[in-house]
């Protein structure tokens, strides 16, 4: 019986499984946020390394994570890095009075159903996974912080010049 | 017999009471932001009437904030 209230107690609270290295990345798709009716397919990306990124404008660590993502896609974007931005305000217009303070010129997708997250099985705000050109998650960084932009930063050098 | 019972009552008791919990996914944190979640509705009131408070109980500590309870901090 004590078995039973054990497996009660932790068994409940339903587990899915996160997306780590080496597992391939959720095909999904979301809406963008600039244009609704325009779906962004993850699996459009294939062949690139792509930079999937989880935000919001409550996350606090988010203030320095965009800023960091976006000059990293200015410089290795003719290098075929690709780096998607999912939102995960509540109140679009919270979004878009962060985006004022801080402008990005990568693609941004809403994710109001929650279907992006959970398809990645997001543990921590912000989540960034790194995807290689063959569409496998190489890294992931859960928070972020001065030291996590130049880890990143050597990470995609390393995935840009394998090939696809 | 009484085991099996106590058994189903746990197993009832567990799953009612599971039915009430609402786990909020890290992701999801954007509900808890919103300004009607605040536990205070303004910050700054709230601290001067708790400033306010603690002087005039002489009970400056109390709501987790150091000092010496003299009211002048």
């Amino acid at each position: 019986m004590r078995a039973l209230a054990a497996f009660l107690l932790f068994a409940l609270p339903g587990a899915a499984a996160a997306v780590e290295p080496g597992k391939p990345m959720p095909s999904v798709s979301a809406p963008q946020l600039e244009a609704p009716s325009a779906p962004l397919a993850l699996g459009s990306f294939r062949g690139s390394v792509v930079y999937v990124d989880f935000w919001a404008s409550w996350c606090v660590p988010c203030r320095i994570s965009m800023p960091a993502l976006e000059g990293m896609y200015r410089k290795y974007r003719g290098l075929g890095l690709r780096v998607v931005g999912v939102n995960k305000d509540v109140a679009r217009a919270d979004a878009e009075r962060f985006l004022k303070r801080v402008g990005v010129s990568f693609p941004l997708v809403a994710d109001g159903d929650d279907a992006v997250a959970r398809a990645f099985d997001v543990q921590a705000m912000p989540s960034g996974y790194l995807v290689d050109r063959r569409g496998i998650v190489r890294y992931v960084h859960r928070g972020f912080t001065d030291e996590t932009a130049s880890a990143l930063a050597a990470e995609i050098e390393l995935l840009l010049k394998e090939g696809a | 017999m009484t085991r099996m019972r106590m058994a189903i009552a746990l197993a009832a008791m567990a799953a009612a009471a599971a039915g009430g919990c609402a786990p909020v996914a890290p992701y999801q944190r954007g509900y808890l932001a919103r300004p009607d979640m605040a536990l205070e509705e303004s910050a700054g009131t709230a601290k001067a009437l708790e400033k306010t408070f603690a002087a005039k109980e002489a009970a400056s500590g109390g709501g987790s904030v150091g000092g010496g309870g003299c009211g002048c901090n």
